[in-house]
């Protein structure tokens, strides 16, 4: 769930702006110049996984991917995502414009910290992979709803309810989305372990030298 | 201080009040929805992902395509912030009037502005429905209670807090479509860069724009060999498991593609930066405009602040 323009206070969406343009420097200085147009593709690629609907019950529930960008890209993980919700917002108006920042920082942060988990955790056997992926999932959702909880609560208690009621609503994505990581991250270590290696971590000499 | 107001409505007030919202939502929704994506782009539109001829930018068809990109991206956010800071539902009102007006001079396409419109309805149709059960009761409230079910009470503030933030959410989203294609996107992003945001984020942006055609495409392809196969969505672990590797592959071939992409790009001389799209100039008109919108902006935040 994005948030859209007029909920949060001024003072917490230019806040929001601020804390995630420094970390999308951050994030930006650990890419090579060249990869670029790498993370672009990733940003893309997750733009339109994003727009894949899982059945639920009777109703879909649309995937966030936080864990497994984090999983992909590392500390690039917060520049993609960041960029991802720009065009979000640009093109369809998913997010409002004054609520970019905080938005980010919802998705982004989760994000860099299970690809630090994954990567952390990940081990070398197919079965570790997936297990530690599909918690890296999980994980992220839950930071993310929280994320959300927390900001819609900075609107004061008028905001209480429809705090608790995202929260509620983002459990059976928590589920869906731990499923879905494992499942994803345990595709890619059998089919394309490469792109399991935290691609930004190191400079990129190797890659395409 | 003034006591909490009861208004007592009979209880077959209640299907009415929800039945009728729901139906009109169920109906109305879908038929946007489908109007709004079926229609392609007519042939006049411009598709603004692709960069000007030189001597064709500043031509446009209106005010605001002559506005300088830079002047607008500052005025435009600036303006944002400032409706999204207003607190009463009059003011938000009146910025919404102000967005349709500047719609209407704009010249926009007016179906993309439709499908912005019923792309915030989720979020918002949340608010409407959850703001006005769970807004705690202060002195001064007005409390709307059915019959003798008084677990069920609406609290008018939450309904009119839930609109304002509504008014306010429609008055910015109904803005992006004047803002983003009375230019073509490279210039935008150019402005920005011009306005300090590093070229790299713009040139990602681009790419990323670029590639979201080609990956729906690829997804829809690769959805359309798993129903030949006999794949329907189910809520079950094999689902899970089949778009589990539709992402999976969905992420491979994507990047297999920038390899090559990336060795085109670099074959042909890409070093990190894009040649600009455009010479930006300010004229005095540019920043007249700017003026006035600021001047509107600062209207409403002072007609905001004075109603308390």
């Amino acid at each position: 769930m994005h948030i859209s323009d007029g909920v949060l206070p001024v003072a917490v969406t230019i806040g929001g702006y601020a804390v995630s343009a420094g970390l999308a420097a951050w994030s930006a200085r650990r890419i090579h110049n060249r990869d670029l147009p790498k993370v672009a593709v990733v940003t893309s690629a997750f733009f339109v996984a994003s727009l894949v609907h899982i059945p639920f019950g009777p109703t879909s529930a649309h995937l966030l991917l936080p864990g497994l960008a984090g999983a992909l890209l590392g500390p690039a993980a917060f520049l993609a995502i960041g960029l991802a919700l720009l065009l979000q917002s640009l093109l369809f108006q998913f997010g409002g414009l004054t609520a970019l920042g905080a938005n980010a920082l919802m998705m982004g942060i989760p994000a860099m910290i299970c690809g630090w988990f994954f990567q952390t955790f990940k081990g070398s056997t197919l079965k570790r992979q997936t297990i530690v992926g599909a918690v890296a999932g999980a994980m992220g959702t839950v930071m993310a709803a929280v994320g959300l909880a927390l900001m819609l609560m900075t609107g004061g208690e008028d905001f209480f309810g429809v705090a608790k009621i995202a929260l509620a609503a983002h459990v059976p994505v928590i589920v869906i989305e731990g499923v879905m990581s494992g499942f994803t991250i345990g595709f890619l270590a059998r089919v394309q372990p490469a792109l399991l290696e935290p691609l930004f971590h190191k400079t990129a000499a190797s890659a395409h030298d | 201080m003034t006591d909490v107001a009861y208004i007592s409505v009979p209880l077959w007030y209640l299907p009415l009040l929800v039945l009728i919202p729901a139906a009109t939502a169920a109906g109305v929704l879908p038929w946007l929805k489908r109007r709004a994506r079926t229609r392609t782009v007519p042939e006049n539109d411009p598709d603004w992902s692709i960069p000007p001829v030189a001597e064709g930018f500043g031509q446009g068809i209106s005010v605001i395509h002559r506005w300088d990109v830079r002047c607008k991206i500052v005025t435009l956010l600036a303006y944002s912030f400032a409706v999204a800071s207003l607190r009463h539902l009059s003011a938000a009102a009146a910025a919404l009037g102000l967005s349709l007006v500047v719609l209407l001079i704009s010249k926009v396409w007016f179906r993309k502005v439709m499908l912005r419109v019923v792309a915030l309805t989720g979020f918002l149709g949340m608010l409407l429905v959850v703001m006005p059960l769970t807004v705690p009761v202060h002195p001064g409230d007005t409390l709307v209670v059915f019959g003798s079910m008084d677990w069920l009470v609406v609290n008018l503030r939450g309904v009119v807090l839930a609109a304002t933030i509504a008014a306010k959410a429609m008055a910015i989203a109904l803005l992006m479509e004047p803002l983003l294609s009375t230019a073509p996107l490279p210039v935008t992003l150019y402005g920005l860069s011009r306005l300090g945001v590093p070229d790299m984020a713009g040139q990602m942006v681009l790419l990323s724009y670029r590639y979201l055609h080609v990956f729906t495409h690829e997804a829809r392809r690769m959805t359309a060999g798993m129903q030949a196969r006999g794949f329907a969505k189910k809520t079950d672990m094999d689902t899970l498991r089949a778009l589990a590797n539709f992402l999976g592959m969905l992420f491979v071939r994507s990047f297999e593609r920038t390899e090559r992409v990336f060795d085109a790009m670099q074959a042909r001389g890409y070093n990190g930066r894009f040649p600009s799209p455009c010479d930006l100039r300010i004229q005095w008109q540019d920043i007249l405009k700017t003026g006035i919108w600021v001047a509107a902006g600062a209207a409403l935040v002072f007609f905001d602040y004075l109603k308390g």
